[in-house]
């Protein structure tokens, strides 16, 4: 029925999400409701991601890239927000897990120019391997199969967010709805954010390593995002690569298990919701066009990214330094020398962008003056995530 | 009295034994087929063999969920892929040898490594897992990777049986859903081979 009026679908659709985002704005972090018998609570640090992320689909709504469809767009957005707030609600981790096939699923009706069976590959095998350490974990036996069960779970979140070693396959060409893009820049952080949560509460004697193994695959990420995303061939290659240098900054933050490094994860995924998301989106044009430019806007994007001050990724950064350093300093030194990767790769990406104008224009001087606000102040945003 | 006691508890071991050899079963048919039939009937194993399952450890709703939604799925599975049994294909060793090494070592966990009750339910859950994954990996076809994603569903639901305690019925209502849909894809042509 709303097909022909493409506007008034997405008047509904944006209302029906308000709606859905003032349930979740209102709702208090942590409290338990027992609605059809089914226990529902949400974290503090969930609820906070998923304020950002609708935040981020409602800039790419607003300022929509030029061949994108607004209703579709906003359609498969909300689709997918309503995906991760079943999953941050979720009473375990079970459901967490289904909740995440059952998005796999509804991924693989997008109409994508992969077979099905390629796109479904990383996200279904994140499933099972999410699974498998859930029930290694609930075994009663020797600490193995506790360790084991870690492996599963981390593991698993590789395959789910597309980070190494389990990279999605890639096609610049695909809508983005369809791509890899939204498990690493959408859903992603939502998820990551549940599962590290909840597997805290499963491996009482294997956190340590659990924590050991976060850290060693965010460095991993880290180098390796960074280095592709510099020397790849193509643009849009480099753009995807980039997600993975920030989820390495990410894992590192969960990983090191002290409240301001949790803090500075939340901080990176939000900078990739808020930023590199909708970034990525309205360079697609440029990608195209094979458009590349170094005017000051191009700069000014590049120092967003690359995590400068004053923008939000910097506040991150220096978090995530200070805890690296009180927990063991190597590491501090790894990670800061690590951070000048970020260079290269962010002057690459911000020229990739082009000469934006009109609606792209907007949007992109809005995420900049975002990023700068929360750069300067992260206060909110951290007592939102409950840090 | 003991001693009827003590047979029908090695009667109800026996059983849950053979549900546990038939999930695996099932999941290795899944694994050796590419056609319809074959595929069918390796995820009507699974159902039925999870289902019974949760049912022997008290998880009756749970194992009527599973067991209409894995019913569900075996029949929309038979209206699309690939018109045959495709069974043990040219070129299937390897993928032989991956069904009997992912059986043994789901058996060595279950069985050797934990403890407690409930043997039967931890194998046939681990197998079908890894084998659900290892199709999903190596799968070429719609048919073949929905109707992996299909049994990957019902082993989750299953999963909740093996927590101390009641998990309630909504892992075993979204698990049965989401094999059922992961069946209703229809392939529009073969890809690859």
């Amino acid at each position: 029925m709303l097909r022909p009026r493409s506007n008034l679908a997405v008047i509904i659709s944006a209302l029906l999400g308000l709606g859905g985002l003032a349930a979740i704005v209102l709702s208090t972090p942590g409290l338990v409701s027992d609605a059809l018998g089914i226990s529902l609570s949400l974290s503090a640090p969930s609820r906070a991601m998923l304020i950002v992320a609708a935040g981020a689909l409602a800039l790419v709504v607003v300022f929509a890239p030029e061949r994108a469809e607004r209703s579709r767009l906003l359609g498969w957005g909300l689709a997918g927000l309503a995906g991760m707030t079943a999953i941050a609600v979720a009473p375990t981790l079970d459901v967490v897990i289904l909740i995440l096939l059952a998005l796999v699923v509804l991924q693989a009706a997008a109409p994508a120019a992969r077979p099905l069976a390629r796109r479904v590959r990383a996200p279904a095998f994140a499933v099972a391997l999410l699974a498998s350490g859930l029930v290694l974990t609930r075994l009663g036996g020797p600490p193995l199969l506790e360790r084991l069960g870690a492996v599963g779970l981390v593991a698993g979140l590789m395959a789910a967010i597309g980070a190494l070693p389990y990279m999605h396959e890639f096609d610049a060409e695909e809508s983005t709805a369809a791509s890899p893009i939204p498990w690493a820049a959408f859903i992603g952080p939502v998820l990551a954010v549940t599962v590290v949560t909840r597997a805290r509460e499963l491996l009482p004697s294997a956190s340590g390593a659990f924590g050991a193994m976060l850290i060693g695959l965010g460095l991993l990420n880290m180098i390796w995002g960074c280095l592709a995303s510099w020397r790849t061939e193509a643009d849009a290659s480099a753009w995807r690569y980039s997600f993975t240098g920030d989820w390495g900054l990410a894992l590192c933050g969960f990983g090191l298990a002290l409240p301001e490094a949790q803090g500075a994860a939340v901080l990176i995924l939000s900078s990739v919701l808020l930023a590199r998301l909708p970034l990525y989106l309205w360079s697609r044009q440029a990608l195209r066009e094979k458009v590349r430019t170094d005017r000051p806007l191009n700069l000014l994007v590049a120092a967003g990214l690359a995590g400068s001050a004053p923008f939000l990724g910097f506040g991150a950064r220096i978090l995530l330094l200070h805890s690296a350093t009180a927990l063991y300093w190597p590491l501090a030194l790894v990670i800061a020398t690590s951070l000048v990767l970020w260079v290269p790769s962010s002057l690459r990406l911000g020229r990739s962008l082009g000469r934006p104008s009109g609606p792209q224009l907007m949007g992109i001087v809005l995420v900049l003056a975002v990023n700068v606000v929360l750069g300067i102040f992260p206060q909110p945003l951290l007592l939102l995530a409950g840090q | 009295m003991a001693r009827n006691v003590g047979r029908a508890g090695f009667r109800s071991h026996a059983l849950t034994e053979v549900l546990a050899f038939a999930a695996w079963l099932g999941a290795a048919l899944v694994v050796l087929s590419d056609g319809r039939r074959g595929l069918a009937l390796g995820l009507g194993l699974v159902a039925a063999a999870l289902a019974a399952l949760a049912f022997a450890t008290g998880h009756q709703p749970g194992g009527i969920a599973l067991l209409a939604g894995g019913l569900v799925a075996v029949g929309l599975r038979l209206r699309a892929g690939p018109e045959s049994w495709g069974l043990m294909g040219p070129g299937s060793t390897p993928r032989i040898i991956l069904t009997v090494v992912a059986g043994l070592f789901s058996l060595w966990i279950a069985v050797t490594v934990a403890t407690g009750d409930d043997a039967a339910l931890r194998f046939a859950v681990l197998a079908v897992l890894g084998l659900g994954g290892a199709r999903v990996l190596q799968a070429r076809e719609q048919s073949a990777s929905m109707t992996a994603i299909s049994s990957l569903a019902l082993a989750l639901g299953a999963a909740a049986a093996i927590v101390g305690g009641e998990p309630g019925p909504a892992p075993y209502v979204i698990a049965a859903a989401i094999a059922a849909a992961g069946s209703a894809f229809s392939p529009a042509q073969r890809i690859g081979t």
